[in-house]
């Protein structure tokens, strides 16, 4: 890594402190500050760089030659080796070969084949809790398909499956930089769940036509190596669980706020791939990642350095005004919401985006015609290094 | 305006205008018919858009090699007149393409 008393000529110094916990609560005043700085910000706080603007993210996510994965997509060092292996942190031809594997049960067609299963289990769950009237759209909406139906078709062994909502968001704090207490706290929770990788998803205690068996059967083919394999094991649960729970919560959330918004999708419900991308984009649950600078290059007008670490931040890239009309409104008739960054982009994009928006879907599919609006009565804000959502948004819907 | 019909899975026919430059599925959204999901937005990335095109009047886009691959994984099998709804963009020259929305999305 660079001095961080060194930055690169024309990097705009900056004393902010992303990841101190009001401004892990409310990013966003932060965030506009920087970009409006300028297009390279240098962290002092952290000695790492951060692009805050949407042009230079999207080229930044284009060119994973000079912006490697395989060099870490965290914050910090120690969780970069812990992660190494794993298809989030590889850079072609590595990662082509993994991602060919882990895609496998989220293409279209392997999709097409879960989404009645997932439809019924979400009308019978909505139809239960608006018959209670009063829920916890963050746990009891939210929660359902990705810890029940996506669990099982990965098919961890059900021992220590259920420590998973716990490990995931560990692992997400574990992005920090080093110096944050969050990060430190969390380290030993991830070993936990390192632990659980190598020693319990293994061949015989996995469920044998499962997502993550079929891991193993790929190494057997020699698609990927067998040392590949524990590693490639959090692929599907980590990234999975949080930021579809979140994703959903926040439409809730939205619409709450927004009844004119929920009337025009009730209107109108093939817009709802829209409605998810506007929430997506407006309240990112991946906030931020970072890329690892493999040779010296050129952006916003600034030469960073090879050896240096930049911070990847979709949740402030996606309300640019540079980019956006109306950045912090949530419409969702926006034209150009597809063009949010809130599911990556390039060769990282999300593997697991058409799975999220098939769950949220089906949720929203039988929300819509039982409920003519939602009643916000308390919400409150989870705390993550890098996810960003509500831990609990208890609504009454009419 | 030029128009699209679409043959939904039920057999009904919806005749839509649409607006020159826009993409089939859009606009097949954007007048309610769900039958159509259109589920990444046009971006290549879904395949939910899948349409059989039953008559073009004009010369459609060629397929690229990302809508070709993305057409071997379609859930209802690919034929010939296979094609991803999201890359055809209305022209006049199209006026009157009959498209049919397969069974599986
Ligand atoms: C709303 C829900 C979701 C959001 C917002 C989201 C967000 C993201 C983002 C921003 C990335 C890019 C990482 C990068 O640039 O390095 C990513 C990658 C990834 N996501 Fe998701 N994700 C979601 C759901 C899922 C689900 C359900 C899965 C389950 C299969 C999943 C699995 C992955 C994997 C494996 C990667 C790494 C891809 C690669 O490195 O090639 N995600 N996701
Ligand atoms: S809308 Fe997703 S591929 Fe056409």
């Amino acid at each position: 890594m660079t001095n961080p008393t060194n930055p690169a000529r024309g990097a705009v110094s900056s004393s902010a402190r992303l990841f101190d916990t009001e401004n892990l609560i409310n990013p966003y005043p932060l965030y506009q500050e920087l970009r409006d700085a300028g297009p390279v910000i240098w962290l002092e706080a952290y000695g790492l760089y951060m692009l805050p603007r949407y042009a230079e993210t999207k080229q930044a996510l284009e060119d994973w030659e000079s912006f490697s994965s395989a060099g870490g997509v965290t914050m910090n060092d120690e969780m970069n080796e812990k992660l190494r292996g794993g298809l989030l942190c590889s850079d072609p031809p590595r990662h082509d070969a993994l991602r060919k594997v882990i895609e496998r049960p989220v293409t279209p067609k392997a999709l097409s084949q879960l989404r009645n299963r997932v439809a019924e289990e979400a009308k019978e769950l909505v139809i239960r809790l608006v018959e209670q009237g009063s829920f916890d759209a963050a746990t009891e909406l939210a929660q359902h398909l990705p810890v029940t139906i996506v669990s099982d078709l990965v098919g961890l062994p059900e021992k220590g499956r259920e420590r998973m909502l716990a490990w995931a968001p560990a692992n997400f704090d574990c992005f920090g930089p080093a110096n944050s207490d969050r990060t430190k706290a969390a380290m030993p929770i991830v070993g936990e769940m390192v632990n659980y990788a190598f020693t319990q998803c293994v061949p015989g205690k996995l469920k044998p036509d499962g997502w993550a068996q079929m891991i193993w059967d790929a190494a057997e083919r020699g698609e990927v190596s067998v040392e590949d394999a524990p590693f490639m094991m959090n692929d599907y649960m980590g990234p999975s669980l949080d930021t579809t729970i979140f994703a959903t919560t926040w439409l809730v959330w939205l619409f709450a706020k927004h009844p004119d918004q929920w009337q025009k999708l009730r209107d109108n419900p093939a817009l709802i791939p829209s409605a998810i991308n506007e929430a997506v984009r407006l309240h990112s649950p991946i906030q931020n990642f970072s890329r690892y600078v493999a040779k010296d290059v050129e952006i916003g007008g600034v030469t960073l350095p090879a050896g240096s670490r930049v911070i990847i931040a979709y949740g402030s890239a996606n309300r640019d005004e540079r980019k956006w009309d109306n950045p912090t409104e949530f419409d969702i008739l926006r034209r150009d919401s597809n063009d949010h960054l809130g599911f990556g982009h390039g060769e990282h994009n999300c593997v697991g985006k058409n799975l999220a928006r098939l769950e949220i879907r089906a949720l929203l599919t039988e929300l819509l015609p039982r409920v003519e609006r939602f009643e916000l009565l308390e919400a409150q804000i989870f705390h993550n290094n890098i996810l960003h959502g509500l831990q609990s948004c208890r609504v009454t819907v009419h | 305006m030029p128009k699209a019909t679409y043959i939904l899975p039920d057999g009904s026919k919806n005749t839509l205008a649409v607006p020159n430059g826009q993409s089939l599925m859009e606009a097949a959204i954007h007048n309610g018919l769900t039958a159509i999901l259109g589920e990444c937005g046009g971006s290549l990335a879904c395949a939910t858009c899948h349409c059989f095109v039953e008559d073009a009047p004009g010369p459609l886009p060629e397929i690229s090699d990302h809508e070709d691959a993305m057409l071997d994984m379609t859930a209802t099998d690919r034929t010939e007149q296979s094609r991803l709804s999201c890359q055809i963009i209305m022209s006049d020259a199209l006026d009157g393409i009959v498209l049919r929305v397969p069974d599986e999305m």
